[in-house]
Formats: structure tokens, sequence, C-alpha cells
């Protein structure tokens, strides 16, 4: 029973942080129709925004606050440096895109070395829950991607930004006809996809190994993740982050971690192939 | 753009000069060149299916693995009851991954198939399941790879000799790129290769015109994985060892970058892209360091937002022969702009 509590937390875990990850990616794609693979790099800044703000004496809350900041900051730069002029390159983006996170991944090892960086996180003591010992960081990390996701959610759902953007989502032109402002909005979306993955790296950090190469460990299932789901909706993440997440942490308990990507990895396959819309998505 | 006789010029002289190399250069760097004519190779793999195709490959590395590792196993007499031969190995190094890339396509392309982005992030995830199954089987060395891997044996019955020494093998390697570059160019200029273009440009268009476009996709998919895998079973035989690291992400991408800076619509183009990289990065990366990638990764970018088109692809594009020249003038594809920002696996 405590196996199946302690599972269940940790892919709940696992998927709250993907879910961050991938809301990101999916609104960069629905709205701009960019697959940004320097989304990736992104998660990683925002993991060593913690180690600059530690090494300066600061605490982990400077970084919690200060990670999502810098990183519209960087993914501001990177849209008016980089992406607007491939817009209309679809396939150029994902080979832009993977320059640029070529470029920030060397330079993290320019500034900090390729070695791994210690973070310390807050709540060093693990709590009873449902009858087991779980870290209570953890627990803390999950309420707050509850907390930002449903953010996300509210903003693109209940509000008039969130509106438009929908709008622009569905039709670009039609959105653009009624005078909502693309270029501004495409900004501002950029800025806010790098902002989630920066503040997902950061509430991370201090559970994993913050090396250069942590980035593309969650690129590559946040994208299956959104594929499986569906791109053309925020409920797409929602259900593709649960299923790798799940089917990743439980095939991991069973057997090893390379057990469970090889199989989650492949499974993912199988369904985008047989679901080109995602599992949310209208069937063609 | 210089004209299509001074493009024909170019594109023999540089072919000249890499038969002339060995006057100018000493053993060692011989044996640098002889490696990255494989490298170049396996560029020309994919500026096959990426530039005449259309297809977005992100796990290339998977077939240049594969053919690797067939070849190791073969010729290090793994397989009771095979004899350890080069040219079993060589056969087994194009069929096997040119099978998987069959299945793969087949798999991929039927029906309504991925296609764009989505392609790209299958086969990106299909690498890394490559190198992660690759790096767990004890067979084929687990994470440690296979070594001592034989050099190629040249000969007929009892006369064989190893090429160990870097003149012949270097005339070997030079002659497979040149081969595979006159077959895919041959290809290119066939009737099949004016459908791989028109399937390029609008795969849709192409379909209404009666044409099985899964096919010719999956077709295409498959000779690029056997070329891939040529060139992963010449250059084991070189290098001596196959790990997880010839099949997985990361030399996928590097291909990848190798062939949108050269030119990814010409072979040669692609080649020179692989060669050039390869040759700075062995001069430049002890002086550089780190900042050698950061550098080319910034150069990529540049390329792929200035000259989507490679660095090479203006000096090195040939003339299409008469018949075809009329209506792509001067060898240049007839741009299809789409105008529409649909999805890709398209919404209609």
């Amino acid at each position: 029973m405590e196996q199946f509590v302690i599972i269940g937390l940790d892919a709940a875990n696992f998927m709250l942080a993907l879910l961050l990850v991938s809301l990101g990616l999916v609104i960069v794609f629905g709205l701009m129709n960019v697959i940004n693979m320097a989304h990736g790099e992104f998660f990683l800044l925002g993991a060593y925004t913690v180690v600059v703000v530690q090494d300066a004496g600061g605490s982990f809350w400077v970084a919690f606050f200060a990670a999502p900041l810098v990183l519209a900051a960087v993914g501001l730069l990177v849209e008016e440096i980089v992406i607007r002029h491939v817009y209309h390159r679809f396939i150029d983006t994902i080979l832009a895109t993977w320059g640029v996170s070529l470029a920030i991944k060397q330079l993290v090892i320019v500034v900090f070395g390729p070695a791994s960086q210690q973070v310390v996180g807050p709540f060093p003591d693990p709590v009873d829950i449902l009858g087991t010992v779980y870290p209570s960081y953890r627990l803390f990390i999950m309420a707050v991607s509850v907390v930002v996701a449903a953010g996300t959610f509210l903003l693109f759902y209940r509000t008039k930004l969130g509106l438009a953007a929908r709008g622009v989502i569905a039709n670009r032109l039609m959105a653009s006809s009624l005078g909502i402002d693309t270029r501004r909005m495409d900004r501002a979306t950029f800025a806010f996809g790098a902002a989630l993955a920066g503040f997902a790296g950061a509430v991370m950090a201090p559970l994993m190994s913050v090396d250069p190469q942590m980035g593309v460990g969650f690129l590559i299932p946040a994208f299956l993740s959104i594929l499986v789901g569906g791109a053309g909706t925020l409920l797409g993440p929602l259900l593709g982050t649960a299923l790798i997440a799940g089917s990743n942490t439980v095939v991991a308990s069973l057997w090893t971690q390379v057990v469970a990507q090889i199989v989650v990895f492949s499974l993912a396959i199988v369904v985008i192939r047989a679901f080109p819309q995602g599992l949310t998505g209208r069937r063609g | 753009m210089p004209n299509g006789r001074a493009r024909i010029a170019v594109t023999a002289g540089l072919w000249v000069v890499f038969a002339a190399a060995p006057l100018a250069v000493d053993d060692w760097q011989l044996t640098q060149l002889a490696q990255l004519m494989t490298y170049g190779i396996f560029a020309m793999s994919l500026a096959f299916i990426w530039g005449q195709i259309g297809l977005l490959c992100f796990g290339q590395a998977i077939f240049f693995g594969i053919g690797g590792y067939a070849m190791a196993v073969v010729t290090k007499g793994m397989l009771p009851g095979l004899p350890e031969s080069t040219a079993l190995g060589l056969v087994a190094a194009v069929v096997l991954p040119g099978l998987a890339a069959l299945v793969l396509g087949q798999f991929l392309f039927r029906g309504r198939g991925l296609s764009g982005a989505y392609f790209a992030i299958v086969t990106l995830s299909a690498s890394v399941i490559a190198e992660r199954a690759a790096s767990h089987w004890t067979f084929i060395g687990g994470f440690n790879g296979l070594l001592n891997v034989p050099p190629l044996r040249v000969g007929w019955g009892g006369v064989a000799a190893e090429l160990v020494d870097p003149l012949p093998t270097y005339y070997v390697m030079l002659g497979a790129a040149a081969a595979v570059f006159a077959g895919l160019l041959w290809l290119d200029r066939s009737p099949l290769g004016t459908v791989f273009r028109g399937i390029r440009d609008n795969d849709e268009r192409t379909a209404y015109f009666g044409y099985d476009v899964a096919a010719y996709k999956t077709f295409g998919f498959a000779l690029s994985g056997a070329v891939a895998g040529l060139a992963g079973a010449l250059f084991v035989t070189q290098f001596g060892f196959v790990s997880p690291a010839l099949i997985g992400f990361p030399l996928s991408t590097e291909v990848l970058i190798w062939v949108a800076l050269g030119g990814k619509e010409v072979l040669l183009a692609a080649f020179m892209g692989a060669i050039v990289v390869r040759s700075v990065e062995g001069i430049l990366s002890e002086t550089l360091g780190y900042y050698w990638l950061l550098a080319l990764g910034v150069l990529f970018v540049l390329s792929v937002v200035l000259l989507p088109r490679g660095l090479l692809g203006w000096l090195l594009r040939l003339p299409m022969p008469a018949r075809l020249a009329r209506r792509a003038e001067d060898g240049l594809p007839v741009e299809v702009v789409n105008t529409s920002r649909g999805r890709p696996t398209g919404r209609r």
C-alpha cells in the first residue's frame, strides 16, 4: 500500500513539473506555430538562476520569484533576435530554436563548467502523508504547480486577454482583423512560455542534478506530452503529461528508468501515429 | 551566383582536389580525411531525405549506428555460423538500416501520415530510444560498445589483405563517397527525383496527380537509411570501435548542423558541410574549447535565419539537365509559398 502511495505521489510530482514545461510549449506552438526546441534550455536557465542566487548568498525564495522574470526577459530577447525572423518558415523555427538551444547550453557550460551544481531547497524535513513518509518539498512543488497551472488556465479561459489569445490560436488572420495586435501577443506569449519553463526549472532544481544536460531530459517528454494529448488546446497537455509521467513512473518502479524511457517513448510514438491530432483533438 | 558551367567546374575541381589530396598531406591527416569521407557520406544521406524529399529527420544517426553495429557484429564473428567477412558485414550494414527505415517509414507515412514537425519530433524520440536500447543490450557491448572492430578486408579467395595503410584506405573511402554522390545525383535527375521534389514542394498536390506519396517517402527514407548505414559501417572499420554515441541524439543533430550549414538541397554542399565543420572543429576545438560549440550554435542560428539554403549551396548546385531546366530556371526549384499558417498536420 505504502508503495502505491509513493508511486502515485512521484507520478503526480513528475506530471505537474512536466505540465509547467508543456504548457509553455503548447501555448507557444498553438499561438505562434513555433516548435520551440530551446524550451528545455529555458528550463535549464531557470535552474541555474537558483544556482546564481544561492552562490551570491541569496535565499531560494529570491530565485523562486526571480527565475520567471529572468526567463521572461530571455524569452523576449530570443523572440526579438531570432524567432520573429523565421515565423513564416515553419520548419526553420525548429532548426533556429535548436541552434538557440545549443548556444544557450554551451554558454551555460562556458560560464559554470560542465559539472553538476548543488542547490539547496527549502523544507528539508519529510512529512507523514497517507501513511507514508514523503519529502515535504515535493509536496510543496505539487501545490505550487497546481496553483500556477490553474492560474494559466484561468488566464486563458476566464480573462479578456486569454480570450484574445485563444482567438489568435483558433484563427490568426481573423483575430488580427478584429483588431488584436498579434505581434504584441506573440511577444507576450513567448515570454510567458519561457517564464513558465524557467519557473519549472527553478522549483525542480533542488530535486535534480543541475547540469547543462538537464534541459533535454525534460524537452522530449514535454513534446511527446503535447503531441499525445493534442496541441490544439490547453487541455491536451493536461492529459498528455498525466499519461507520460504516470506510465513513466509506474514502469520505472517495476523495472528501471531506462526501460521506462524506452517503453513510454515507443508507446507515445504509436499513440501520436494513431491520433495525429492528439487524444483530445478532433478525429480526422 | 556563378553560372551553371562554373558550378560544374567547381564541383569537378573539388573531386580532383580530393583525389590529389594524398600528395599534399601527411599520413595522419590522410587518416583523418578518410574518416571525414564517411561523415560526408552520412551527410549526403540526410541531404537526400531532407533536401530532396523534404523530410526533416532528427534521428539519422539511428541508421548510421545500426550500420556500424551490424558491421562490427559480423566482422568480429559474433554471429555463430556466419563467417567474419567484410562483404557480408557491408551487406548487413546496408540492408539492416535500410529495413529499419523501411519499417519506420511504413509505420509513419501510411494513410494520414506524419510530416513536418511531428516527423521531426518522432524521429528525435526514436533516436533517444535507440541510444538507450543500444547502451543496455549486453550482446552489443552495452554502454561500452564493441572494441577491436577489424579494418576492411579486400581481395578474393586466398589473396586477402586488411586495409590498414592510410593511402589505400583513403582511396576506398573516397571511392565510396564518389559512388554515393554519383548514385544519389543520378537518382535526383531521374524521373523518380522529379517526383521526390514534387513531394518536397507540395505533397498534397503530388498525391492529387496520382502518386502514392507514402510509398515514395518510405522508399526514399529506406534508401537514405541504407546509405547512412554504409557510412556507419565504413566509419567503424577505420575507428575500430562502435559505441552507443554513434546511434544517438547528439550525432543525429550534429549531422543536421553540417547539412544545414553546407546546404541541404545540394549533395556536395552537404558533403562539404560535414568535411569543413569537422575539420574546423579539429583545429579550433583545442584552442577555443567550449567556445567552439557556442560559436557553431550561433553560426547555425545565423545561417538558418539569414541563409536558409546553406553557405555552399549557391556554389555547388549543379544545373538541371536540359529536359528539366526549362521549368525550373537554372536548377532553382520553384518555391511554393504556403501563405496559410495552418497546423502541421492540417485541420481542413
